[in-house]
């Protein structure tokens, strides 16, 4: 349950940047986050709900969370498949894949504001 | 309403505390270990035997990580090590905050190897960033042979799994051929050492290979766990 500390880490960085554009308030916050850190997504909101309202200019700002899937390529037979549960097993030859390409994105990406 | 880019890591303040860490430790040439697994699983134990049988070898300080107390810290110490303890009161892992804070008290100069102990947590530690070179996640045989399936993330970031215990293996269910399948089918290069801090069987062999990695002895091993095949 580790939900709190990120929602934290990203209410720290949107207020930083609201105060660089003098947002009167946040409407929306848009996250990138990769299947592979696990993140259970209701959970982040609320806790992300929770700790922006303690702040104004955040209160009541909406998390909208792009999930991306956790996908890797064969290096063997160029195979692009879907990673369950951090098996990156190719379902085509059965080698082990070394190459993650998606799944391990962490990102804030944007913010919708009202301006002073 | 505009729109306004951020683009950034969401635990930005995390990650740019964990590279200054990271340079701090270069600095003095010196890698950091972080060390993961649940609440019993004998990492403290580990760390005691690791640090005795190393002494006169290697000069390892150690950041002590538990939600309450300092009794692992006091542990740790009569083992001989300069040991820095760390409380969380209630959170589930460790932050580069709180590492940057303990490393203030501690002598990198007299050190050729910090060992961090993470908060007793097979799923939280696994996101937050030290800044440091190796992860080391530790099972025991009285926890159950799932633990790989059941928290893959943790096996993924880690290149280094022990498996303790091994002397109680005659009382318990518990396949070490299961978990070792299990762990190398979430993460292929992990490199298994299996052990026991009760009667020392494999403890010599985890000595050896901690002590070539704390001295950046480039032997293939070392090499394959910290090289560009991490892949989370």
């Amino acid at each position: 349950m580790h939900e709190l500390s990120i929602a934290q880490s990203i209410v720290d960085v949107v207020e930083t940047r609201a105060a660089e554009c003098n947002a009167a308030r946040v409407k929306h916050v848009r996250l990138r986050i990769g299947e592979a850190n696990g993140i259970v997504n209701d959970s982040l909101s609320f806790c992300f709900e929770m700790v922006a309202s303690t702040i104004p200019p955040l209160a009541g700002a909406q998390l909208i969370i792009d999930s991306v899937p956790h996908r890797a390529r064969c290096q063997y037979c160029d195979e692009e498949f879907a990673v369950a549960n951090f098996i990156a097993q190719c379902p085509t030859c059965q080698e082990w894949s070394q190459e993650i390409i998606s799944g391990t994105e962490f990102q804030v990406l944007e913010m919708e504001i009202e301006v002073v | 309403m505009p729109k306004v880019t951020i683009a950034q890591h969401i635990l930005a303040s995390n990650e740019t505390i964990a590279g200054e860490i990271q340079q701090s430790l270069a600095a003095h040439g010196i890698y950091a270990l972080n060390i993961m697994s649940s609440p019993g699983a004998g990492k403290t134990t580990l760390l005691e035997h690791t640090i005795e049988r190393l002494r006169g070898e290697l000069v390892i300080a150690v950041i002590e990580g538990d939600v309450e107390t300092s009794a692992d810290a006091e542990r740790i110490e009569a083992a001989g090590a300069e040991t820095v303890q760390i409380n969380t009161r209630g959170a589930c892992h460790l932050e580069a905050h709180m590492i940057r804070d303990a490393l203030a008290e501690i002598d990198l100069a007299r050190a050729n190897l910090l060992i961090i102990e993470n908060i007793g947590n097979l799923v939280c530690p696994a996101a937050w960033n030290l800044g440091e070179e190796l992860r080391v996640v530790v099972v025991s045989t009285t926890e159950g042979d799932d633990k790989p399936a059941k928290y893959p993330q943790m096996f993924a970031v880690s290149q280094v799994m022990i498996i303790n215990k091994l002397d109680l293996l005659p009382y318990v269910e518990y396949s070490l051929e299961k978990v070792k399948r299990q762990a190398l089918a979430i993460n292929p290069h992990l490199r298994i050492f299996e052990l026991s801090c009760r009667t020392g069987e494999g403890l010599d062999a985890w000595c050896a290979w901690l002590k070539a990695f704390a001295y950046h002895e480039g032997t293939q091993d070392t090499a394959s766990t910290t090289g560009d095949e991490r892949r989370y």
